[in-house]
């Protein structure tokens, strides 16, 4: 067609601004930053190249694997926490009366507070001498549920999850929210002539038609909670003992306290590996499900 | 339609040429001396960016530096605390560091000696002798490196970790005497904790505070001097030795005994601050830092109800009894790229910023120094009087983070965190060994 | 818009409490203004622990300060310099927003509507780029920024935070487009408009809503970021306000009542914006709902 040259010239002209800047921003430093990995290098003196010492002592480092242990919690939380709340609320939140754009902003406002102010005020509720948790707890009779939430490593992990999931929730809403209203009215009308209402309706026709976005916020989701870092590093610094260290602070750490440029490159490196694998193994189970949900 | 687009691409070109443009002489005024050496602006970054006495003394002594000195501009940085090692860690990996910049002693000045990027001091030193000599034992020789013992640094504060701060009347209340000995101290202890007051209060949540205000000084009464250096240098001694694994067991005495609140590892040293002032602690064990915060929050009479003086001794042990751990504190360090005209002026700055007057401006606002100066007892806090001249009474043992390698430091934190936490103290011993010896091997 | 009133009054315009549906209705709605409550909650302490002293502030952290006063928002402005700030974050911000919006629409649009060979390797090219660490990448940025002059502007800031957000801009401006039927721009082909006519007259306008979420996101992460702020820039007069934010902490302690109050002003602007996002991501629905 005579046109194949128009669209060539047009696909690249459209996508060019994009792919330069977020290669060159992005994606060389990633390089760079693997290429690190296989020096010993303190950031001052000159590096030394050590092959693949570091990414093995990585893969060796008990801590590691705790970092990514933790990390999952928050995945899991995040995506089973996240998603599904948004989602309910989206179907509870599609008018526009006042009262529910009240709710609609309010679920949002957390995010309009940054990540350092969320995880200061956590902090406070979390406190185990004058914190609200264990203050309501000991007034509703409960007190020997308090606890030192942010350093009892049997609970911490958990407790810096709440406000990880708090903070989030309003992006995914409105993303749904968008998603509902974009929903042709059509298949709705339709959808109640044949007799589908409440729950049906829900399952057979409002979530299939969102699913694609339902799968976007699951990755958004994935790839969010895997570079978490700001509350976090403000509630606990990864700590005590390095319990609620996340694979982020574990990199930053080596990084800009022990100074190991080398090793904290090599960590950031597994990071990105890793988090490649995980959105792969959800697209994988979600081509599973889309296929028995039979759409498209 | 094809204009419209044009349109719009200009419309944000223009904003954001708008905004790239008011910068674009900023630009030139980059931080680095290469870029300076035709004229003598001199660039200097610090830490000193907050609201307390201290920083803006800093702050004040640059300024009037560079009034007083019309051939000379300096270009000063503010970076808050908080972000400061990151930026200068930054920089200094991508070489890019000012000609002067304020760095800590130990190990975060040590990565600069080693990669060349920061020269001496010495003709300070040599003009100055007056001066050189006044500062306090140990305060030069925490920034001399290499075989000709070179001074890269003169201290601008001192950090004198291990102070014991009591309540009085709370003391009075309860009818106890200021600890002397180890067994003193865990009566103490016990008694408060039967009244049900937390008898120490501690801010953990940046894990150094445990090892820097309390362990360091434990340790020492423990081991002795000697031993910590030797075990430092990795010469005849070791971490895992019985003595350091005994210096482990006190500490762990005091977790054992209650003396902590729940959840010290949690709250940060500003809210273990204000948790003792409001009498819910007895006693706190901190650094000259809580000096200067209670001195300029704290109301007079709360100054005086609060004690100060040294960790109770252990008979037991090899060490000195009557320590504080300390040391120098921070300095300001010359870019070995800075020469002719700009490394003469960045010397006057740094002189102009440790010398005599500034050491006193910066003593009386309410914060220690490595040198020797007289200061005005109505300039200070009652407070800062009292553990001033304490300090001057007593003897410094090491501060362990200063000495360790950088990853023998963490893993002495993380250690002390999980000993609060139950941990076992002799996994704690072998982790530090085991990142102690790593470091001295990679040298 | 008249459609949604009808629906809306089908479910709620009956007096909830003399209803079979009452008790639900009732339930659903005290949960929802319990979940705003706890959404609420910690905005509104940021606030009044703005108005307390510092001993206050410790004293009885939860109460409502005993006297209001403005002292410390004052004295934090003037400390942290935040007029300053205020303006270079503004410039930031809106530059790094709109360059975001632009840029991720153009794309999702191609991604959405063309089939060429290599568009999945693309896809997956910005993947990556969600996964990314910000901090593992400084060193290498500040290498390259500082060859090519560009440390101490505001380019510093406004294109690296544009590259980042880009994935997430493309991929859910992407997912909504996907979502638009493809008839309607159709019959514009016919009408002879060209890619560039599509994109401009048909996809950005349908796609208000996706992209003021967009907008919204990139805004207020690029109003709070922190770690390039400090890293890339140096000159004071274009600090922006995260860095003002953290001078009252000396690293051993930390004035709270001066750092709320900076940080009560901070926040102000980002609820404006959000109220104004907010209104166009419901135009947008209202015109979704209108066209259908």
């Amino acid at each position: 067609m005579q046109n194949i040259l128009k669209v060539r010239y047009w696909l690249i002209l459209s996508l060019m601004p994009a792919l330069l800047i977020y290669t060159v921003i992005v994606i060389v430093p990633i390089f760079w930053s693997s290429y690190y990995g296989f020096f010993s290098w303190t950031g001052t003196t000159d590096p030394k190249f050590i092959g693949l010492e570091n990414y093995i002592e990585v893969i060796k480092d008990p801590i590691f694997w705790r970092a990514l242990k933790n990390n999952l919690i928050i995945v899991a939380a995040s995506v089973f926490g996240q998603v599904p709340v948004a989602l309910f609320l989206a179907l509870m939140l599609r008018k526009i009366s006042l009262f529910q754009r009240f709710v609609r902003s309010a679920v949002f406002l957390p995010m309009v507070i940054s990540t350092v102010v969320v995880g200061l005020i956590w902090g406070y509720i979390y406190n185990p001498q004058f914190g609200i948790v264990n203050s309501f707890l000991e007034w509703i009779g409960l007190e020997s549920w308090t606890k030192s939430w942010l350093s009892d490593p049997s609970v911490n992990m958990y407790a810096v999850s709440v406000p990880i999931i708090w903070n989030y929730i309003g992006p995914y809403l409105i993303i749904f929210i968008a998603a509902m209203q974009n929903i042709p009215s059509e298949i709705e009308e339709a959808a109640k002539i044949d007799g589908a209402n409440g729950l049906k309706k829900l399952i057979y026709v409002t979530l299939p038609m969102m699913w694609t976005t339902i799968k976007v916020a699951i990755v958004l989701c994935i790839s969010g909670s895997l570079k978490a870092f700001d509350q976090v590093f403000v509630m606990t610094g990864g700590g005590p003992a390095q319990s609620t260290e996340l694979l982020a602070t574990y990199m930053y750490n080596n990084t800009f306290v022990v100074y190991r440029y080398g090793f904290g490159s090599a960590i950031s490196t597994m990071i990105i590996i890793i988090s490649l694998i995980l959105i792969v193994v959800s697209q994988v189970v979600m081509k599973k499900r889309n296929k028995k949900g039979g759409k498209e | 339609m094809k204009k419209c687009i044009v349109f719009i691409i200009l419309f944000i070109m223009m904003i954001l040429a708008a905004c790239g443009n008011d910068d674009s002489t900023n630009a030139n005024q980059n931080n680095n001396g290469e870029e300076n050496t035709d004229s003598s602006t001199v660039t200097i970054w610090h830490n000193f960016a907050g609201d307390d006495l201290r920083a803006k003394t800093v702050r004040d002594l640059i300024e009037k530096f560079d009034e007083e000195n019309e051939d000379i501009q300096v270009e000063a940085e503010a970076i808050p605390v908080d972000g400061y090692r990151q930026r200068i860690s930054t920089v200094a990996a991508a070489q890019e560091l000012p000609d002067v910049f304020f760095t800590y002693a130990g190990s975060f000045t040590e990565r600069f000696y080693e990669g060349d990027l920061i020269q001496p001091i010495t003709s300070l030193i040599n003009e100055n002798t007056e001066w050189a000599d006044s500062f306090l034992p140990t305060a030069l020789e925490a920034y001399q490196y290499g075989e000709n013992e070179d001074i890269f640094s003169a201290p601008v504060g001192m950090s004198s970790t291990s102070y014991l701060f009591y309540n009085k009347s709370l003391f009075d209340k309860y009818q106890l005497e200021v600890p002397k000995t180890w067994d003193d101290f865990l009566d103490v202890i016990n008694t408060l904790n039967e009244q049900e007051v937390t008898p120490l209060a501690l801010g953990n949540k940046a894990p150094w505070v445990a090892q820097s205000t309390t362990f360091g000084a434990i340790a020492d009464r423990v081991t002795g001097t000697e031993w910590f250096m030797d075990a430092v240098a990795q010469e005849d001694a070791s971490f895992t030795d019985p003595v350091f694994i005994e210096a482990l067991e006190y500490f762990k005495q005091l977790v054992d005994a209650g003396a902590y609140p729940e959840g010290a590892n949690s709250m940060d040293n500003t809210q273990a601050e204000q948790y003792f002032l409001q009498e819910n602690a007895a006693m706190m064990i901190n650094g000259s830092w809580t000096i200067s915060s209670f001195g300029s929050t704290v109301s007079e009479d709360q100054l005086n109800n609060i004690g100060v003086t040294v960790i109770p001794s252990i008979p037991e042990g090899e060490g000195k009894a009557n320590t504080i751990t300390g040391g120098p504190g921070g300095g300001f360090v010359l870019n070995s790229n800075a020469e002719g005209e700009v490394k003469d002026a960045a010397l006057d700055l740094i002189y102009a910023l440790s010398n005599d007057e500034a050491q006193k401006a910066i003593a009386e606002s309410d914060s220690m120094v490595m040198y020797d100066v007289e200061i005005d007892q109505d300039k200070v806090s009652t407070l800062y009087y009292e553990a001033f001249e304490l300090v001057r009474s007593v003897e410094f043992a090491p501060v362990y983070d200063l000495h360790l390698s950088s990853g023998a430091g963490e893993a002495i934190n993380n250690g002390l965190q999980e000993i609060m936490l139950d941990g076992d103290v002799e996994a704690v011993a072998n982790k530090l060994q085991q990142a102690q010896e790593n470091a001295q091997n990679e040298e | 818009m008249q459609q949604d009133i009808r629906v809306e009054n089908k479910s709620t315009y009956q007096s909830p409490f003399f209803t079979k549906r009452g008790i639900g209705s009732v339930l659903r709605i005290i949960f929802l203004l319990v979940f705003s409550f706890l959404m609420i909650y910690p905005l509104y302490w940021l606030m009044i622990s703005g108005f307390k002293s510092n001993e206050e502030f410790f004293a009885s952290p939860y109460a409502l300060p005993q006297e209001w006063t403005f002292q410390n928002f004052i004295e934090a402005w003037q400390i942290a310099d935040l007029g300053t700030a205020m303006i270079n974050s503004t410039i930031v911000t809106v530059g790094g927003t709109l360059l975001t919006v632009f840029i991720g629409a153009l794309t999702a649009y191609v991604l959405s509507r063309f089939d060429f060979r290599l568009k999945g390797l693309v896809m997956v090219f910005f993947v990556i780029g969600m996964l990314i660490p910000v901090h593992s990448t400084l060193v290498p940025l500040f290498t390259m920024m500082n060859k090519v002059d560009m440390l101490n502007t505001y380019w510093a800031l406004i294109l690296p935070y544009t590259a980042f957000e880009l994935p997430i801009a493309i991929f859910l401006i992407t997912a909504y487009m996907s979502s638009i039927p493809k008839e309607i721009e159709e019959a514009s082909v016919i009408d002879g408009a060209g890619y560039w006519g599509i994109f401009f007259r048909m996809m950005l306008p349908m796609s208000i809503p996706a992209m003021a979420t967009v907008a919204i996101l990139a805004f207020l992460r690029y109003w709070n970021e922190y770690v390039f702020a400090l890293v890339f820039i140096n000159d004071s007069s274009l600090k922006t306000l995260p860095l003002s934010l953290s001078i009252f902490s000396d690293g051993y302690s930390t004035n709270y009542s001066l750092t709320m109050a900076a940080m009560a002003i901070a926040v102000i602007p980002t609820i404006i914006m959000y109220v104004f996002f907010q209104e166009q991501i419901m135009k947008g629905m209202v015109a979704g709902s209108v066209k259908g």
